[in-house]
């Protein structure tokens, strides 16, 4: 089994998810422990996974043992494992920071079945080497968001929520109309097999429609503007833990890392969709960064960020250039983990003080050590203060505008970051400096495991900026940028990897 | 032998982070004796240099900032042993502190650009943190100044991402532009920006006022007043000198920046009524000077830049520390309350006034030597034509009489003039000075303004500034500083023989006689009203008004125009679910129109 890991990410999370929603409400404690073991198998194979990768290079998992294009295919290259240990090891944090935190709600167990379930989605879709599956994963990761969404069943958690299912389910019809189109053009679903057709086949005007269609439900699902409308109601709705995990990695997997292997490895990214790509990026950056200024609700501030961030890794990528991709992957990676870390200290705030609102808080310093340093990592990261990871990747991102002669939008890169300092800043001034408001002098730090996860987070942006040294960063960052840099050439990984 | 103390540094600030807090005193003789020790390798370097070291590259311009960064981490945390000792965050301010030194000794010896970026980006979180040991109520000060520094940082990032575009290399000493076109013009803007918002050159100074205002003394004492000027001097002079070829329009940039720095700051000095804030105008109003210097471009102009800015950290940081003093005792730094402490504290008063005197450019102080420099620097300027040196050479020389008035006020209202109420006066005839680690830094600092002001020529230039510059030094008109002290000294000698010999001793010190009425409160001149008249005149006073009204402060007009964007994007996010659905078919519309057509 260890020669071939695959598998094992939908398998874990989806055998979880059963045995929980069996056995969860029998034996107390059961889901958390079940849920914090399965994520850190996951974490800990994925890691593995990086290792192997290295050793035998790229593996293809036939489901049935029958042969692609046939049969259902699953691929592991570079890329996929760099999306699976960002999602993972993100997710296994968040699952221990949930012991604490959905003490709070009244049905733990369905949580976790629902929280499982997603992960699997999350993991089917980077994984899947077929067009199809990955539209039934991404489902799966919908839905489940969805309900998520709506997991505090209060009125504004359900019209968030329902908002968020039209929105997400159009996409999901637009790319399944893409899927449709690609389908009845090549005549085929496995993506390798696809790419070569199209190679063949030459360039068509249903191809361009089905960009089109694709362009639109993946930049829904990554939340760029202008389909960037949904994900300010449905992310700061959601608990704490899931706003981590939507934020952090969902609309990554389901939006960028889906956009980039279909757009990169099976259609091959034409110069037309890579500007459209950087000017809708360079508009998320500055819309998001601008809306997250005005914003006074912690957690919409932080939702808002998130376009702002998804906007910057857009922008890296849709350059390019090696450096470029090298800068937009590298920012998806650490977006994940101090978006994460910063939900997390918002839900340890509202978690102790009862309020999202930041100015109802203030001198939180005093009384939350450890959430007012983590987050002030978070923020110093997010807003791309050296030594923390963002700014490496944002140094990258601007380099690389710049490099490729696009001024214009390294200027949008950089006048928008300024703002992302400033709207971190507010947040630490309103809840960690500042004077302590009337009513929170007996406010308590957050629980054991709450802390735990946030402190993790922290070293790993603290930690982050080794990536950068080319001795780590050669397996790891450096060979998923070559799997995009590549494009096509997932066809003769592929079909090598399949004899 | 670079990155050892550097790494020692960062090393110790984390473990004083982490040091529980009852160990308060091993704390702060940690930190005394890790900043002595980064002192120590600072001379040794200094010693050593030119030192190459890849990533790290001392030369003659580097070693003596290095020099600086060292002597000055030193004082401060001798300093701030005492002074700090009723903050509760003592673990964070002496981490920032040590941090602040060894990655200010990074960002002066690095040669790699991302290196150099990545100490000058830290440095603006330090002093973010340094700001925030104050309290609640420097929470909004600590936020301006951070969006300030650290926004220029990103414009920096950009600036050396252009230069990276046009030369292809990452190393600082291999790199020579020349200005001729817009994109080398951006750059070279770009990371000047940086250098401006570090040390405080308009348009980008408006967080020195405020900083000075809400931090701890020792705190404005180091970053605003010492250290951001050696580094942002630093950088413009490494831009000016070596890593760009300016040309002329450039120049008069710098210039004319210098210029309006000058008159401007020190016009908002005038009437400020905190001392602390009145220091903090005048550390940006200095600025102008060193900036004016540097873009003359000639070499008599740069070492008068780099000198000026030197004899600016010995006097500001001075003045800051007796500054500190007084809060120290008074606990106030209003200069309405103040008073007559002259008395009281005769060894403040001293630093004090020589660092006044030093300041305000009167012979033969130091602060004299570098103005008549960086005058001459201006003159030779003007000699390639053009008027706006004339301009220049009036503004810096009107702005050094306005600052000698200013400290009048300053002197004034601080240690002459009689104090409010009379609170102090009668109980403390007796000496009630600060204890030695607190003002054993500022006297230091005050005697090395003498030194470096009599012995110019034969200490400070010999050593520190000519080293740096490629060219010889060419005085046009000479000032034998020796000479002239030892003139002026005779000079005074010989009136005090006067005063001596002549009739005077019999006068007698009286009160004011206001026909026999009681000398009254109000009656009392406390130097705060001083130039109040400015204030009122035609033309400058609607000048006044919108600066008090912060309208010419670059980050509350940012803010507002922010805002507007802020305020039309928020407008349109109504939170309709069809709104958004037409957006969305908007998008596609756009796409397919783009893509499909």
């Amino acid at each position: 089994m260890m020669q071939n890991p695959l598998p094992l990410f939908i398998a874990i999370p989806l055998a979880s998810a059963f045995l929980n929603s069996l056995l969860g409400k029998r034996i107390k404690g059961f889901s958390d422990v079940l849920s914090s073991i399965a994520t850190l198998a996951l974490a800990a194979i994925s890691i593995y996974s990086v290792f192997l990768i290295k050793d035998v290079g790229s593996i293809v998992y036939k489901v049935g043992g029958w042969m692609p294009p046939i049969g259902i295919a699953m691929v592991m290259d570079s890329l996929t494992v760099f999306m699976l240990v960002t999602i993972n090891v993100v997710a296994f944090l968040i699952s221990v920071y949930s012991i604490n935190y959905m003490e709070k709600y009244t049905e733990k167990g369905i949580f976790y079945s629902l929280f499982l379930l997603m992960i699997a989605g999350m993991n089917g879709v980077i994984i899947s080497g077929d067009m199809f599956n990955l539209y039934v994963f991404l489902e799966i990761a919908a839905i489940s968001s969805y309900a998520l969404v709506a997991f505090g069943t209060e009125q504004e958690e359900l019209e968030a929520s329902f908002k968020y299912a039209v929105m997400g389910s159009l996409a999901s019809s637009f790319i399944l109309l893409g899927i449709v189109f690609l389908y009845s053009y090549t005549s085929t679903l496995n993506m390798a097999d696809m790419a070569m057709t199209l190679l063949t086949n030459g360039p068509s005007r249903i191809v361009l429609l089905a960009s089109v269609l694709f362009l639109m439900g993946f930049g829904l699902k990554s939340a760029l503007v202008p389909f960037h409308a949904w994900l300010p109601d449905a992310h700061p709705s959601a608990p704490a833990p899931i706003s981590a995990m939507l934020s952090g990695v969902l609309i990554k997997s389901l939006g960028v890392y889906a956009m980039v292997r279909i757009f990169f490895s099976v259609l091959g990214a034409t110069p037309e969709i890579l500007s459209i790509l950087m000017v809708i990026g360079s508009l998320s950056i500055v819309i998001g960064a601008c809306l997250a200024l005005g914003q006074w609700d912690f957690k919409r501030l932080l939702a808002y960020s998130s376009i702002n961030q998804i906007g910057y890794v857009i922008l890296g990528i849709s350059l390019g250039t090696p450096l470029g991709i090298l800068g937009g992957l590298f920012h998806l990676l650490n977006h994940s983990v101090f978006k994460s870390l910063l939900f997390l200290n918002s839900g340890a705030v509202e978690y102790s003080t009862g309020t999202r609102d930041l100015q109802k808080m203030g001198g939180l310093r005093e009384k939350m050590p450890v959430t007012a340093l983590t987050s002030l990592v978070g923020s110093m990261s997010i807003a791309g203060v050296p030594p923390f990871n963002g700014f490496w990747s944002k140094l990258i991102i601007i380099v690389a505008c710049v490099q490729s002669g696009h001024f214009v939008h390294a200027s949008w890169a950089v006048l928008a970051s300024i703002i992302t300092l400033a709207y971190f800043l507010k947040v630490q001034k309103h809840a960690f400096f500042g004077e302590l408001k009337e009513g929170l002098s007996n406010v308590k730090e957050a629980p054991f495991f709450m802390k735990f996860s946030m402190i993790v987070l922290a070293i790993i942006c603290l930690a982050g900026g080794l990536l950068m040294l080319p001795a780590v960063s050669g397996d790891f960052l450096k060979a998923a940028r070559d799997v995009v840099l590549a494009g096509q050439d997932y066809i003769t990984v592929v079909f090598g990897a399949i004899k | 032998m670079l990155l050892q103390p550097i790494l020692i540094s960062i090393l110790a600030g984390a473990f004083i982070l982490v040091a529980p807090k009852k160990i308060r005193k091993i704390v702060e003789g940690f930190s005394l004796a890790t900043s002595i020790y980064l002192f120590l390798a600072c001379i040794r370097i200094f010693i050593k240099s030119p030192i190459n070291g890849g990533f790290l590259y001392v030369d003659g311009l580097s070693r003596f900032i290095v020099l600086g960064i060292g002597f000055f981490g030193a004082l401060v945390t001798l300093y701030s042993l005492r002074f700090m000792a009723s903050y509760t965050q003592f673990r964070s301010y002496y981490a920032n502190i040590i941090w602040t030194i060894g990655l200010s000794m990074l960002a002066a010896s690095s040669n790699n650009m991302i290196v150099l970026l990545t100490a000058w980006g830290f440095l603006g979180l330090t002093l973010y943190m340094l700001i925030n040991v104050a309290g609640p109520n420097a929470a909004n000060t600590s936020k301006k100044t951070f969006i300030i520094i650290g926004g220029s940082d990103s414009l920096m990032i950009m600036g050396f991402a252009l230069v990276w575009l046009i030369t292809g290399d990452l190393n600082l000493s291999n790199i020579k532009i020349v200005i001729d076109n817009s994109l080398s013009f951006w750059a070279f803007l770009l990371i000047a920006i940086g250098a401006f918002a570090k040390a405080g050159a308009m348009p980008f100074h408006t967080w020195i006022p405020d900083t000075a205002k809400e931090a701890p003394v020792p705190v404005t004492a180091f970053l605003p007043a010492s250290l951001d000027k050696l580094l942002g001097i630093y950088l413009l002079a490494r831009l000016v000198m070596n890593v760009f070829i300016l040309n002329s329009s450039t120049q008069a940039l710098l210039m004319a920046i210098g210029a309006i720095t000058i008159v401007a700051a020190v016009m908002m000095a005038l009437v400020q009524h905190d001392f602390k804030r009145l220091l903090g105008y005048h550390a940006v109003s200095q600025v102008g000077y060193m900036v004016l210097g540097l873009g003359t471009g000639n070499p008599i102009g740069i070492a008068g830049g780099l000198f000026h800015m030197l004899n600016n950290a010995l006097y500001k940081t001075s003045l800051f520390l007796s500054g500190g003093n007084v809060q120290y005792k008074t606990k106030t730094s209003d200069l309405d309350s103040l008073g007559g402490l002259g008395k009281v504290m005769p060894i403040s008063f001293f630093s004090a006034l020589i660092a006044a005197l030093a300041i305000s450019g009167v012979p033969p102080l130091n602060g004299f030597f570098s103005k008549w420099m960086v005058y001459q620097g201006v003159i030779e300027k003007g000699k390639s034509g053009g008027v706006l040196w004339i301009f220049c050479l009036v503004a810096a020389m009107f702005g050094s009489g306005l600052t000698l008035a200013s400290f009048i006020k300053f002197i004034h209202a601080i240690f002459l003039g009689k104090a409010k109420g009379e609170r102090r006066a009668a109980s403390d005839e007796r000496r009630n000075e600060v204890s030695l680690s607190m003002w054993l830094p500022p006297l230091i600092l005050a005697v090395l303004c003498i030194v470096f002001g009599i012995f110019a020529s034969l200490i400070p230039l010999k050593y520190l500034i000519v080293p740096a510059l490629a060219d010889n030094l060419d005085f046009i008109g000479s000032w034998p500083s020796a000479k002239a002290a030892l003139f002026l000294l005779i000079g005074l000698g010989v009136g005090l023989l006067v005063y001596l010999a002549g009739n005077f001793k019999g006068v007698r010190e009286t009160d004011p006689y206001i026909g026999g009425e009681e000398v009254e409160e109000k009656m009392r001149l406390s130097g705060t009203e001083f130039y109040g008249t400015i204030k009122e005149l035609p033309f400058i006073r609607a000048f006044y008004k919108k600066a008090e009204k912060k309208l010419f402060d670059i980050y509350e007009i940012a803010k507002k125009f922010i805002f507007v964007f802020i305020r039309i994007f928020q407008y349109l996010h109504n939170g309709v679910l069809p709104t958004y659905l037409v957006w969305c078919l908007l998008g596609i519309i756009v796409f397919l129109f783009v893509l499909v057509r």
